[in-house]
């Protein structure tokens, strides 16, 4: 079977995102046969089928997580679509947003008739200011033309959305945390379990889901689970959005099957490594995953082949690096990150993170000494798996693999006064130390 | 908690450090390994809030994870294995001390909280004896939150006990973690300073020295106070508390944990009451016609009029009083040919319930049913009123007045009553209304000094201890004085301690048989039988 775009064909079109161009080229089909032909159960279990796989980081089964919700019960029923977007390298949820709002709509309605949700709120980042206008414009429209409201499409089936913006917080794109920061509250995890499913937002069972997962759904009701499974590997197949940064020719959003081969991404989408220098290191699934080295890059970007190459496929923010490039100041400008966005409730996290920043910190600008590096080790060590949520994880993984794959290159800056880079661009810097 | 005591709850079968165990289901791994006196280290977890499972230092091993888990948070199930002090165990332990102190100021030497700090306790246990920290310590603010707390946000390990005592307990959510990351720390908003009734619970709760109690900063160093257990006199709910003092000077009071009268908490009016104890109208000497003599002759004198009252005898006591002291008054009245025994009380304010279950009782009064209890259901009603209706009259020859309250706030028709008995004796705290124009005033001690018993508004009866060590005692506490004037009037043998005069009581009174104060608990026992009603029910105010 051919490829066939689903969230990119139009992207050309200035008026792709206006609702008389999204049903002109087919839309709210997908949500017109679901409420028409679907009973809701079975709509899960089509989910569950098509093996559609969260696209926010984590990679859950969609369906399944639908199926968490208790059937019977008496609180309200909650979609929250997480639309915060804040992993480093990544920016496919902003593309669908600005370009396509229909069809996040359009997945919405199928997911809250599917869980029996009459209530569904958008997460979206705080910086994502021309997102959040055309989000609200076209629910404006949806309102106006009678799909979203009392009678969705003329059905039975009443359905709301509320937009609302976060302030600028990473930990507000992890799932209790941006509930948390949605109730009103300082935005940060919870304790789990209770999951979401069962207490989530205002303690009632709640859906968190990627804003490129619900987009999907339009598409499966289209085609069906079955036609849906035979897009990329069986275990995590459908189309995918891959966001590439860095030093390649031509960095952009690239929608591809799930399963594409790395360097192909890299060569033949985006006209290989800039300057017509060699690859060095690929971060693959956002700062949070393992980076891999360039011989490691000959791998499927799919969930599994990811987990099998020792790192993951997280939000598809690939972050590409030349053969120049310091990875010790590209692994301070990332715990720079992370210590920035601790919530700072966890020990381990709110220490960690920062004292992580400071060794790097001082590795870079010439202070480094051979035992930082198993000061490294031992810290992330300290830290994953023993934290509320996985940021105290998403630090150490770079922070281990930088330090691991690139040993030699700590190792010099250790021994010659620090990276080549901050001596470059921060002479007069260099020996100073980090103060918070 | 509750689970603990409901002989209903199944009991699960679970594995702690090797040794098969059973526990009421639904319990915390942490309550369970207490209730089996196996104390893992926490700094988060308070029994009286809500979980936060942030600081990660009560993480144990269990079969059902390959990572630590949390066992504040984590529940027992059969088959549960759990070991605290595995390898794994010790290493996620020791790993959150070496996380807590590479931005901890360790400025111990100077901090109020030394001696009584997890922190500082745990470290010892569980820290590094070195650091493997090379970086500058961040630095945080400190700054005053409100009118008795200050902030040193150095210390702050943001466990949020302080923010979820605040959201919970007060209900009034003043207290807020501000900034992320390692600059977290706790602080209010502007204009908003924390300032609540309960506020001072936030400092003993601060399981290290971030926040800082005004009113104790810099006063003494823990380990060098004198601590006594005992009950706040502030109002009928008789919280208890530990009064801590130095060379004879209350430092501070913090609560003592009783689940039956104030859980873990007290209110900051009981708490900082104390400070009357040196008010500069306090009467430290006897005095007969305003002219101090030794404690000897006042004594002698009460003795003498007691012997011979020359009329009507009047005693009027107050709510301060303790059931011993009582009974002795009572002792001094069936002597006497004609003895009229009545009650004064403070005004009611209006009580005040706070979202976690904590209610500052509108009765200012700490012993008015252990008054009752000995000396009558009416005593503060109609008897109360039979007396200042015959000192009106000038039927009373010979008063004895109780005014051991701190805040004397007499109301004039009794002030007027007073003054028409022919002589008065007043064992007074402070000198004021009550005192002028007597003929014979003796000091009287503070709640915080007397030694006897106190029954709360529930009818629960407590154990009051003076704070002063026992050999210098600069206050005779009144049992003492009333035992001495008895003795010489030869109404009594011989002076008797305070649990001797107590085992009388219990032999006499009906609501205190069975009991002694050797045998209450350090938590109380409710007087059996006894059913408290509120005052005015039978006989109404005086
Ligand atoms: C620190 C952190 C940040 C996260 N940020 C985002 C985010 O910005 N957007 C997102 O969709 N998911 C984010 N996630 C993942 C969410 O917790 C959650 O797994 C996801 O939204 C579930 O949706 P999905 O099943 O559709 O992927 C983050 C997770 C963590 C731990
Ligand atoms: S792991 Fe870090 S970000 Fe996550 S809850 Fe804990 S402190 Fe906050
Ligand atoms: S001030 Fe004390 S109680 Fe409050 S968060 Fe900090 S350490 Fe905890
Ligand atoms: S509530 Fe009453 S007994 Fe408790 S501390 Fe306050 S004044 Fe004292
Ligand atoms: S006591 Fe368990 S996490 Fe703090």
């Amino acid at each position: 079977m051919s490829f066939r775009k689903i969230f990119t064909p139009h992207l050309g079109d200035p008026n792709c995102h206006t609702l008389e161009f999204y049903e002109k080229t087919g839309g709210y089909e997908g949500a017109r046969k679901a409420l028409r032909d679907w009973e809701p159960d079975a709509l899960i279990d089509e989910v569950k089928a098509s093996s559609l796989r969260g696209r926010g980081g984590a990679g859950f089964p969609t369906g399944v997580k639908w199926g968490f919700v208790p059937k019977q019960t008496d609180k309200l029923k909650y979609l929250a679509v997480n639309a915060d977007e804040s992993e480093p390298g990544t920016f496919k949820d902003r593309v669908l947003m600005e370009r396509m709002p229909h069809q996040l709509i359009e997945g919405i309605i199928i997911s809250c008739w599917a869980v029996g949700i009459h209530s569904a709120y958008i997460y979206i980042r705080g910086e994502y200011v021309h997102a959040y206008q055309r989000l609200v414009a076209a629910c404006a429209e949806a309102y106006d033309k009678g799909i979203l409201g009392s009678k969705v499409l003329g059905h039975d089936f009443h359905l709301d959305i509320t937009v609302h913006r976060g302030a600028g917080a990473y930990i507000c794109g992890e799932e209790t945390g941006m509930l948390t920061s949605l109730e009103g509250e300082r935005g940060q995890p919870k304790l789990k379990p209770p999951f979401p499913a069962i207490e989530g937002l205002f303690g009632c069972p709640t859906v968190v889901n990627n804003v490129e997962t619900i987009s999907n759904l339009p598409y499966i009701m289209e085609i069906g689970a079955e036609g849906y499974k035979k897009i990329g590997p069986e275990s995590s197949p459908g189309p995918k959005l891959y966001c590439v940064s860095g030093h390649v020719e031509k960095p952009g959003t690239y929608e591809l099957p799930m399963g594409v081969n790395l360097l192909e991404l890299i060569n033949d989408h985006c006209g290989g490594v800039w300057k017509g220098r060699k690859l060095k290191a690929v971060i693959p699934g956002g700062s949070s995953a393992h980076v891999l080295s360039a011989d490691e890059c000959d791998v499927a970007m799919d969930i599994e082949s990811l987990a099998a190459a020792g790192s993951m496929l997280g939000s598809a923010g690939v972050i590409v690096m030349d053969d120049q490039t310091c990875m010790v100041n590209a692994l301070l400008n990332v715990m720079k990150f992370y210590h920035h966005e601790s919530c700072g409730q966890c020990t381990p996290c709110r220490e960690g993170t920062g004292w992580l920043e400071k060794i790097v910190h001082r590795i870079a600008y010439g202070h480094g000494k051979l035992e930082d590096l198993d000061r490294i080790d031992t810290v992330c060590d300290r830290m994953v798996g023993k934290t509320i949520c996985v940021l105290a994880d998403a630090a150490a993984f770079p922070a281990w693999s930088f330090t691991q794959k690139f040993r030699d290159e700590f190792i010099h800056c250790i021994e010659h006064g620090g990276s080549p880079e901050v001596k470059r661009r921060h002479p007069d810097r260099i020996g100073g130390g980090l103060h918070v | 908690m509750s689970e603990a005591t409901n002989p209903e709850t199944p009991l699960v079968n679970w594995v702690l450090n090797g040794q098969p165990v059973q526990s009421p289901a639904g319990m915390t791994i942490f309550e369970a390994a207490k209730a089996l006196e196996t104390t893992i280290p926490n700094f988060c977890y308070h029994p009286g809030l809500t979980i936060a499972g942030n600081c990660r230092i009560c993480m144990v091993e269990s079969n059902r994870s390959k990572k630590p888990v949390i066992s504040c948070s984590e529940r027992i199930a059969e088959g549960l294995e759990i070991q605290t002090e595995s390898p794994m165990a010790i290493e996620a332990r020791n790993a959150v001390m070496e996380f807590q102190l590479i931005n901890h100021p360790l400025d111990c030497p100077v901090c109020d909280k030394a001696g009584e700090c997890d922190l500082q306790d745990y470290s010892y246990d569980h820290g590094p004896d070195r650091s493997r920290f090379d970086e500058e310590k961040n630095i945080r603010h400190t700054k005053e939150l409100g009118p008795t707390i200050d902030i040193w946000g150095n210390r702050c390990i943001v466990c949020t006990r302080c923010v979820r005592f605040c959201d919970e307990i007060s209900g009034t959510g003043e207290l807020c973690v501000v900034e992320r990351g390692d600059r977290s720390v706790v602080d209010v908003f502007p204009t908003v300073p924390i300032d609540n009734p309960l506020a001072g619970n936030v400092v003993d709760i601060c399981p290290v020295g971030a926040l800082i109690s005004n009113d104790f900063k810099f006063e003494a160093r823990i380990w060098n106070m004198r601590k006594t257990d005992s009950v706040c006199a502030g109002c009928a709910r008789g919280c208890n508390v530990e009064v801590q003092s130095l060379d004879g000077f209350v430092k501070r009071l913090v609560p003592r944990e009783n689940m039956e009268v104030n859980k873990w908490w007290m209110c900051d009016e009981g708490r900082y009451d104390y400070r009357y104890l040196l008010a500069d109208e306090r009467v430290t000497a006897c005095t007969k016609d305003g002219e101090p003599v030794e404690d000897h002759d006042a004594h002698e004198t009460l003795a003498h009029w007691l012997q011979d009252p020359g009329g009507t005898l009047g005693i009027l006591v107050d709510p301060y009083i303790t059931c011993e002291e009582a009974f002795l008054v009572e002792q001094i009245a069936s002597h006497a040919n004609n003895a009229l025994v009545g009650g004064w009380k403070p005004a009611d304010g209006t009580a005040q319930s706070f979202p976690g279950q904590f209610t500052i009782s509108g009765e200012k009064a700490p012993n008015r049913l252990g008054v009752e209890a000995v000396l009558g259901k009416l005593v503060f009603g109609s008897q109360g009123h039979a007396l200042r209706t015959a000192l009106e009259k000038g039927q009373v020859s010979t008063l004895i007045v109780f005014a051991g309250f701190p805040h004397p706030d007499p109301d004039d028709a009794w002030v007027q009553a007073i003054r028409k008995a022919k002589r008065r004796a007043v064992f007074a705290l402070q000198a004021g209304a009550w005192t002028e124009g007597a003929g014979l005033v003796i000091p009287g001690a503070s709640p915080f000094e007397k030694d006897g018993t106190y029954a709360n508004e529930d009818g629960r009866l407590q154990r009051v201890r003076s704070f002063h060590a026992p050999g210098d005692v600069e206050w005779s506490h009144d049992l003492q004085r009333l035992q001495a004037v008895l003795r010489i009037a030869g109404l009594r043998p011989r002076s008797l301690s305070s649990s001797a005069v107590f085992r009388e009581l219990a032999d006499v009174k009906k609501p205190f048989h069975g009991l002694s104060h050797s045998t209450l608990p350090a938590t109380g026992a409710p007087l059996p039988g006894f059913i408290p009603l509120p005052v005015g029910v039978e006989g109404g105010s005086v």
